[in-house]
Parts: structure tokens; C-alpha cells; sequence
């Protein structure tokens, strides 16, 4: 029985370009997303191994509302819903960055605090017994020991954050997926151009895996 | 050099100090010898205050340990330490453990503090392994560059913490000769080790400890 499918490489051969400019603004969102990530997230992760109670309480209270809500409910509060309290309109891409980097964060913050434990405690007495102090111990002691450790499980962070850059259509953010749809809509060619998607975000997670590989390799001695 | 009164350090309900007196002169070997658990490591982490002191005195080349507006990190450049497990850094070469000390917490130029580092480590045997990573050298080179590390920010004392327990018999030579050298030299140091040999060669003074007491001491 025949479906009356007809599989035409020729639409995907037409998609690439503009499927291309939502590649670029996945990248895009990513990289900051995940600058932000990363900051907040070695910030917080930091703070959840602190010696004051309260300011290990505050890491963890980030980390947790993070990880205990939808990514989507994050992005729809950022924005949607936040601007009514401050007043102002955030450009969907703002708050798409802004909704990465705070998921990402979390998750990272988690990533730092595992890593930086898992340094055996006599690193940091050594570190303290030249006379350096707390925090130049954390530097030059722990943080590049740590740092490697972290390698890993950021780059499967990574690869998490570019996915759910797709759950930004919600926003209307003109990402992978949202060029995807877009073409779609005009064209009904849903298999083709859902697979040409799939296939550019395999590429991109490919190559985030291949590049941190690289890395890890690199910073074996 | 080191004034020890009065001592008490307990770690929840356990007192594993009770009542330490010690006094350790400039140029003194102090040898410390005891069973397994009896405080050794806990009374040299005491004198560094890598161990928060519970109540008592602990003076170090006149600086109160105990006393908040003393700079710890300043005592610890003044008492170095060389642990069981050498704890090198393993993300950096033998130099770099060496010149981070004096060019972070001495404030050294690059220059002079790798000049002192290369000296240290011949001064240790180890000229050549200057830019050698940890992973790549025996356990009795990696003590041996621990000791350069803390010689490396010109302590008033050094603290060994069973220095050559981890080591395999035969590289453990090597290591008590360094240390002997260094207390040939007139170095300070208080020494806790289960080598009669050392104690009886280099060592001013045996202590014995025993239940978180100082027993007796012997010349
Ligand atoms: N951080 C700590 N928390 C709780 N108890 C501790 C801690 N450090 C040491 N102790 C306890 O204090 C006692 C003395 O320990 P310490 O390490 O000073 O002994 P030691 O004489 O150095 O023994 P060893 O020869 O095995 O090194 C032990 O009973 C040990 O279990
Ligand atoms: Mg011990």
C-alpha cells in the first residue's frame, strides 16, 4: 500500500541557507547562554562550599529552585512574566540567553561543587602550609585540578543546553527549530526538513563532544 | 623557636591533646614517636594551626599562634611542612611546586624564585627533574621536592609528618639524608618518624607520645 510519499532531497537542498541562519542563532544563544552558565555556576557552585552556612544556603537555593522547575516554565517566567514586574520588554533573544545561562548554572554549580570536592583535602593543606591563603589556594591549587575533572561533565552540559536552545520557539526566538517550523509552515515538507534539523543538531553536539575531547586530551601532561 | 603550653585539642568529644608542654629550641632536631593515634599528626598540625587549637598556647619564632590578629599565613611560611603523603601539586612541574610559595606568597620575581627553585632542587638531588610533573618520579623524589617546596620559603622550622612512611624501603635513604643534611645545617625541625636510625643520628631530642600525652623525652 503506497503512502504517496515521496522523499525530495531537493528540500532539503533548498532549506540549508536559511536553516543555516538558525544554526547560527543556536550558537549564538549557546555560547552566551553558557558564558553565563558557567559564571553563575562556578559563582554558586563556590558558594555551596563556602565556610558561611548562609552563603552555602543561598547556593543551594539557586540550585535548586533551578533544578526542581521546567526549563520551559524558566523561559516562559523570563519572558513573559518578569517584565510585567520590572516594566519592561526583554528582547526574546535576551531572555532566551538569559534563561540558558540560568538553567545551565544550576547545573554547572553542581559540576564546580563535585569537582573541587573531589580534590583531596591534602592538596589543599599543602596549598596552606607555602603560606597561601584560602582563596589563592582555591586558584592556583585546586581550581586547575578541578578544572580538568570538569571537563566532562561539561561537555555533557553543553551538549543539554544546545538542545533545549529548541525549547525557545516558545518565545518566538528564530533558533534551529523555529527556522525549521517556519519552512515547514510554507512548504509541508515535514520529514525532510525535521530530519535536515536533526541532522545540524547532531553536527553541533558532535562537535562539542569532539572539541572537549580534544581539550581533555590536551591537558593530560 | 617553638613554645607549646598547656596544649588541649579535641575534635568533638574526643581529646586527642591533653595538656601538651613543649618547647623546641632554634636548631633543635625534635624527634616524635608514638603509636597510631596517639596525636602526633594532630600536635605538628597544631603548631602550623592547620588544626584549629582548642585551648592553650603556641608560640612560634614569638608570634601567638592562637591569637586572631596574628597572620596565620605568615606562620605557616615560618613552619613549613612535609606531609606523609607528599601532597605535591600534580599540575605543575617540580619547579612550579617549588616557586609557587616564594612567588606568590614571598612575592618573588619569576626570575629570583626559579634561581632559588633550581637550587633547592639540587640542594635535594634533583637538578635535572626541574621540569619533571610529579606523576613521573619515584616517591622518595617526590618527598624529596616536597622538602625543597618548604625550604623554598626560608622557614625559621620544619615540620615532618612521618616523611618517609609511604616510601618504599629502599628510596627511604635517600630522603633521611636530606633531612639529616638539613639538620646538619642548623635547621629546626620537628620530626615525627618510627626510623630509630634517624633519631638516634640527627636527633637533639626523642618524645614519645602516647594517648595524647608527651611521656618522656630523652637526649
Ligand atoms: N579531623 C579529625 N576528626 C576527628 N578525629 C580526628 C581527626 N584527625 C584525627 N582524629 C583522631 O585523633 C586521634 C589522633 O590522630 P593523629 O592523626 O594525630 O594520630 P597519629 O599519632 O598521627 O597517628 P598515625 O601514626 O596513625 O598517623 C585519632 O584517634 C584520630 O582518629
Ligand atoms: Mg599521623
Amino acid at each position: 500500500m503506497g503512502t504517496g510519499f515521496e522523499f525530495k532531497f531537493s528540500v532539503i537542498w533548498e532549506s540549508i541557507p536559511i536553516l543555516l541562519t538558525g544554526v547560527k542563532l543556536t550558537i549564538f544563544i549557546t555560547a552566551f547562554g553558557l558564558l553565563l552558565g558557567f559564571l553563575l555556576g562556578t559563582i554558586t557552585g563556590l558558594m555551596k562550599i563556602s565556610r558561611n552556612p548562609l552563603i552555602r544556603r543561598m547556593g543551594g537555593f539557586y540550585v535548586e529552585s533551578v533544578r526542581g522547575t521546567p526549563l520551559m516554565v524558566q523561559v516562559m517566567f523570563i519572558y513573559f512574566g518578569l517584565p510585567l514586574a520590572v516594566g519592561t520588554r526583554i528582547p526574546p533573544i535576551v531572555a532566551g540567553i538569559t534563561a540558558i545561562g540560568i538553567n545551565s548554572g544550576a547545573y554547572i554549580a553542581e559540576i564546580v561543587r563535585g569537582t573541587f570536592q573531589s580534590i583531596e583535602r591534602g592538596q589543599t593543606e599543602a596549598g596552606r602550609s607555602i603560606g597561601l591563603t584560602h582563596f589563592q589556594t582555591l586558584y592556583y591549587v585546586v581550581w586547575p585540578q578541578a578544572f580538568k575533572r570538569m571537563i566532562p561533565p561539561l561537555g555533557n552540559q553543553f551538549i543539554i543546553s544546545l538542545k533545549d536552545t529548541s525549547l525557545l520557539v516558545v518565545v518566538g526566538v528564530g533558533e534551529l527549530t523555529r527556522t525549521g517550523q517556519e519552512i515547514i509552515a510554507a512548504n509541508f515538507r515535514a520529514f525532510e526538513v525535521w530530519l535536515a534539523v536533526a541532522v545540524m543538531y547532531f553536527i553541533m553536539t558532535m562537535s562539542i563532544a569532539k572539541v572537549l575531547n580534544i581539550i581533555e586530551r590536551k591537558l593530560e601532561i | 623557636m617553638i613554645e607549646i603550653r598547656q596544649l588541649h585539642k579535641s575534635f568533638g568529644s574526643l581529646e586527642v591533646l591533653k595538656n601538651i608542654d613543649l618547647t623546641v629550641s632554634a636548631g633543635e632536631v625534635t624527634v616524635i614517636m608514638g603509636p597510631s593515634g596517639s596525636g602526633k599528626s594532630t600536635l605538628l598540625r597544631c603548631i602550623n594551626r592547620l588544626e584549629d587549637i582548642t585551648s592553650g598556647t603556641v608560640i612560634v619564632d614569638g608570634y601567638d599562634v592562637t591569637d586572631k590578629a596574628t597572620d596565620i599565613n605568615f606562620i605557616r611560611t615560618e613552619a613549613g611542612m612535609v606531609f606523609q603523603q607528599f601532597n605535591l601539586f600534580p599540575h605543575m612541574t617540580t619547579l612550579g611546586n617549588v616557586t609557587l610559595g616564594p612567588l606568590k606568597v614571598r612575592k618573588m620575581n619569576r626570575k629570583e624564585a626559579e634561581n632559588l627553585g633550581r637550587e633547592l632542587l639540587a640542594k635535594v638531588g634533583l637538578k635535572d627533574k626541574a621540569d619533571t610533573y610529579p606523576d613521573h618520579l619515584s616517591g622518595g623524589q617526590k618527598q624529596r621536592v616536597a622538602i625543597a617546596r618548604a625550604l623554598a620559603l626560608k622557614p625559621k622550622v620544619i615540620l615532618f609528618d612521618e616523611p618517609t612512611s609511604a616510601l618504599d624501603p629502599e628510596l627511604v635513604g635517600e630522603v633521611l639524608d636530606v633531612m639529616k643534611q638539613l639538620g646538619r645545617e642548623g635547621m629546626t625541625m620537628v620530626v615525627v618518624t618510627h626510623e630509630m636510625g634517624f633519631a638516634r643520628e640527627v636527633a637533639d631530642r626523642v618524645i614519645f607520645m602516647d594517648g595524647g600525652d608527651l611521656h618522656s623525652s630523652a637526649a
